[in-house]
C-alpha cells in the first residue's frame, strides 16, 4: 500500500469521519494539541538550558534529564495522538502540503536526536559544568523542536 | 463598557489595525510568535507546578527551580502580551464581542491573581518546605489552580478563532 492510500484510509476511517462532520471536534483536538505543546516546550527548555549552563547549574543533569524525559514522552504521546486526529480531518491536503512534510521530517530528526546524541550529552555533563559538545547538542535540540513548531504553524497558512 | 467598545472600534478602524488585518503575512507571523511565547510562559510555569505537586524533579528544591524558571515565564509573558496586543489591535471590534476572547481575559486575570496569592502567602515561607518532595497542601492547591487556569487560557485562546 502506498503512503497516499494510508492517508486516504485515515480520512475514510471512523475517526476521520467523526472529525470531518463534528462542529467542534477539530477545535477541541487542536486545543489538546496546544496543551501538549506547552508541556513539551517546558520539558525541552529546562533540559537544554541546563545543558547550556543557563539554569540549575548545581543540579544533576541526569536527574533533570530523566524527569524531563517523562514529561516529554507524556506530552509527545498526547501530541502524536491528537495530531493523528487532526490529520484525519484533512489528510488529503496534508499529504501534498510542503509544511506538513517538513514538520514530519523535522519531528523524526528531533526525536532521533533526542534519544541519541542529546542523551549522550546529558550523560557527559552529569553534574559537572557544561562543555562544548553538550552546549552544541542543546542548541541543535532547541532549533529542531522550534522548527517542528514553526513548520506545524505553517501547515494552516501555506 | 461603552467606553471600552468605542476604544475597540477606534483601534479596529485605525490605519495600523487595518494594515495588520489586511496583511498577508504580518498577522500570521505575529500569531506564531504569540503561540511560541505562550508555550514558553505556560510550559515553564507547568514545570514548577508539577514539581510542587511532587510529580517531577523531586530532588530539586522548589525555590531554586522557581528562581531558574520564573525569569523564563516572565519573558514569555512579556512577549505574549506584546504580540497579543498587536493581534487584538487588528481585530479589536470583533474581539470585544467574542466569547472566546472574553473568557480568555477573565482566566488570565484569575491566573494572575492565583500567582499573586501564591507569591504573597505560602511562597514567602518557602524555605520551610522547599526541600519537601511534595509541597504543602496550600501550595499544591495553587499549583493545580495554575495548571487549570493557564490551560484554560490556551483553550479559550484557541476558541477565539471559532466564534
Amino acid at each position: 500500500m502506498s503512503l497516499y492510500s494510508w492517508f486516504m484510509a485515515l480520512a475514510r476511517s471512523p475517526l476521520g469521519h467523526a472529525m470531518q462532520t463534528s462542529r467542534w471536534g477539530f477545535a477541541v483536538v487542536e486545543m489538546v494539541h496546544l496543551l501538549g505543546l506547552a508541556l513539551l516546550g517546558g520539558s525541552v527548555l529546562i533540559v537544554d538550558l541546563r545543558l547550556l549552563g543557563v539554569i540549575l547549574k548545581g543540579e544533576s543533569a541526569i536527574t533533570l534529564g530523566r524527569d524531563a524525559s517523562r514529561l516529554l514522552m507524556g506530552s509527545l504521546t498526547v501530541m502524536v495522538l491528537s495530531g493523528i486526529a487532526l490529520l484525519s480531518e484533512e489528510s488529503g491536503k496534508c499529504y501534498y502540503s510542503p509544511a506538513f512534510r517538513w514538520k514530519m521530517a523535522l519531528l523524526a530528526a528531533a526525536v532521533v536526536f533526542y534519544f541519541t546524541l542529546h542523551r549522550q550529552a546529558l550523560l557527559r555533563v552529569q553534574s559537572g559544568k557544561p562543555t562544548f559538545w553538550p552546549r552544541i547538542a542543546a542548541v541543535v535540540s532547541l532549533l529542531l523542536w522550534l522548527s517542528v513548531g514553526v513548520a506545524g504553524r505553517a501547515i494552516g497558512l501555506l | 463598557m461603552l467606553f471600552l467598545q468605542h476604544f475597540c472600534e477606534m483601534l479596529y478602524q485605525s490605519s495600523f489595525g487595518t494594515m495588520l488585518r489586511e496583511s498577508n503575512y504580518a498577522f500570521s507571523v505575529i500569531e506564531s510568535v504569540h503561540v511560541l511565547s505562550i508555550t514558553l510562559l505556560v510550559g515553564t510555569i507547568a514545570v514548577l507546578d508539577l514539581r510542587m505537586l511532587g510529580l517531577i524533579l523531586r530532588p530539586i528544591s522548589v525555590s531554586s527551580l522557581a528562581r531558574s524558571v520564573l525569569p523564563l515565564s516572565w519573558s514569555g509573558f512579556a512577549v505574549s502580551v506584546a504580540s497579543g496586543f498587536l493581534l487584538f489591535w487588528a481585530e479589536a471590534a470583533k474581539m470585544y464581542v467574542n466569547p472566546g476572547f472574553r473568557t480568555k481575559m477573565v482566566l488570565l486575570v484569575l491566573a494572575g491573581f492565583n500567582a499573586l496569592v501564591f507569591h504573597t502567602t505560602i511562597y514567602r515561607r518557602a524555605q520551610e518546605w522547599e526541600r519537601q518532595h511534595i509541597s504543602p497542601l496550600r501550595a499544591r492547591v495553587t499549583a493545580l489552580a495554575s495548571l487549570a487556569l493557564w490551560g484554560g487560557v490556551i483553550i479559550a485562546g484557541r476558541a477565539i478563532a471559532y466564534f
